[in-house]
């Protein structure tokens, strides 16, 4: 597990830069393990028996158990605390990134145009990044994916790889790979006559869960794509660091320019809750549409609220309302199969998985899980925590 | 705040739209923050000290350029990063306070009503 960003694109942080960014992770962890927790203590001890004896019933949602819990002082500390922590660790970042600004240009353009690895990216100045980007800064990410500060600028690249390291606390992995890792490695095992030529990733941001698909199956030719500049930019220059060949592209995954039926396997990881509900609905139908027959779609996301208790629902809800996620809770809400249906996909060739992480639960624990899989979730999976597992569904084609 | 210079455009630390408040009373929505910077910078010292002294321990005597490029090793990296867990749990030790007081004896002897 690492903390900072260790390829070559890093930034070297000063040692009172490195200190408040380790103060970081730490922090977040006690927002996320002790205050949560304290947090459902309170709930179970006082909350629901009061919301209880009041309607003779418990709680019957994420709803109900937030309208119960919100006036409580501990929801509000862990809520307020957890805003601060999500914007400190961005503004723990900064200060490095912007004193490395000109560097990162300059090395990620000699990276691009290197012959490390095969890989491309095309950017299109006339692009429209949707407004569900570029009105928001998601995730309280200054910026967000797309603001541009120089011309071929990969500023806001260098924020989200640097950003994410100091929040994930190490759950994200080596390279913060451990999504593509964990669930590409699963599909070898699942389906070991699978054997994709061409794989997209869409909604890619920096590519770092497209790398170990290119890894997992050497042979594709793999795509990726995401409507923030800066970040396709820094992506290709990443994973031609890593020497991995990916095509990057500006595009939007509600509307590509490739062709009918070009690509076996279509993947996305943490994306589709950063989507509108409309976005999401083009987005798969668009997915059917590249796909070949006998390809597969999978996506990489939030377990759904129908999956989940009422309090879990409630608590990975919260970033809908709290933390600039607007779409997060209405994407939640949908039934993926019924998202799948509606797009064309057959009801019969739906699948959802539920995979432990390669990073903490090791090879085993993921081969082992191909042949384990109950399709309930549990309050380990999508919650951002020590023995977290990842959930993902799709559809055959 | 920003580190670039005046000829180039400076990156945005804030975030944009409406902020999010929780506590009704004014202020305490600031003071959590400001509480939260303030231990963060603590820590920020903390660290610094604690490289003073492993240099400290090892030379016994330092120049302000060997503190500046004073490396920890992975062990002490390690030995602060669980110092800081702690050091996190001593600040906001209050927000324990609350759920461990649930625990408390249904029996304890009351105070004196307050005047």
């Amino acid at each position: 597990m690492t903390k900072y960003v260790n390829h070559a694109l890093k930034v070297e942080p000063t040692p009172e830069e490195a200190a408040r960014q380790t103060f970081m992770s730490s922090m977040r962890m006690y927002v996320l393990h002790d205050l949560a927790n304290g947090m459902r203590t309170v709930y179970e001890s006082e909350v629901e028996p009061k919301f209880e004896r009041k309607n003779k019933r418990a709680p019957k949602d994420g709803v109900e158990v937030h309208r119960a819990l919100k006036k409580d002082p501990t929801f509000k500390f862990y809520s307020s605390m957890r805003c601060n922590a999500q914007e400190m660790v961005f503004r723990s970042i900064l200060p490095t990134v912007e004193r490395s600004q000109d560097a990162l240009n300059k090395k990620a353009k000699a990276l691009s145009r290197s012959k490390k690895a095969n890989g491309t990216v095309e950017t299109d100045p006339k692009f429209k990044v949707p407004r569900s980007v570029s009105a928001i800064d998601v995730h309280r990410m200054p910026g967000n994916y797309d603001t541009e500060y120089a011309p071929d600028d990969v500023t806001q690249g260098a924020v989200y790889d640097n950003g994410i390291s100091v929040f994930s606390m190490g759950f994200f992995g080596k390279n913060l790979d451990d999504i593509g890792s964990s669930i590409s490695m699963f599909i070898q095992n699942k389906y070991p006559k699978f054997a994709p030529e061409r794989i997209l990733d869409m909604g890619c941001t920096i590519g770092h869960n497209t790398v170990p698909w290119a890894k997992a199956y050497p042979k594709a030719e793999v795509h990726a794509i995401d409507v923030g500049a800066p970040v396709v930019r820094y992506g290709h220059a990443r994973a031609q660091a890593a020497g991995v060949p990916v095509h990057f592209h500006q595009q939007n995954a509600e509307a590509t320019d490739f062709e009918d039926e070009s690509f076996d396997l279509i993947f996305s990881s943490m994306f589709l809750h950063e989507v509108p509900k409309k976005g999401i609905k083009k987005v798969f139908k668009e997915a059917r549409r590249l796909l070949k027959p006998g390809g597969l779609m999978l996506h990489m996301e939030l377990p759904p609220n129908k999956m989940l208790g009422a309090y879990d629902s409630f608590y990975l809800d919260w970033d809908s309302y709290y933390n600039k996620e607007p779409f997060y809770k209405p994407f939640r809400d949908m039934d993926p199969q019924a998202v799948c249906a509606d797009a064309g996909f057959a009801k019969n060739k739906f699948v959802q998985y539920i995979i432990p992480s390669l990073g903490q639960y090791g090879e085993k624990a993921v081969k082992d899980s191909v042949k384990k899989q109950t399709g309930k979730a549990d309050d380990q999976t999508g919650r951002f925590a020590a023995g977290i597992h990842w959930y993902c569904f799709g559809a055959w084609k | 705040m920003s580190t670039a210079g005046a000829d180039k455009k400076p990156l945005r630390y804030s975030v944009r739209g409406k902020d999010t408040r929780f506590f009704s009373a004014e202020g305490v929505d600031e003071l959590v923050a400001i509480s939260m910077a303030l231990a963060q910078e603590l820590w920020v010292v903390k660290e610094r000290l604690a490289a003073y002294e492993g240099l400290a321990a090892k030379k016994k005597v330092f120049t302000a350029k060997e503190i500046e490029n004073f490396k920890f090793t992975p062990a002490q990296r390690a030995k602060l990063d669980a110092e800081s867990q702690a050091f996190i749990d001593r600040v906001f030790f209050t927000l324990r306070e609350r759920v461990e007081g649930l625990a408390a004896d249904p029996d304890e002897p009351a105070p004196p009503k307050e005047p």
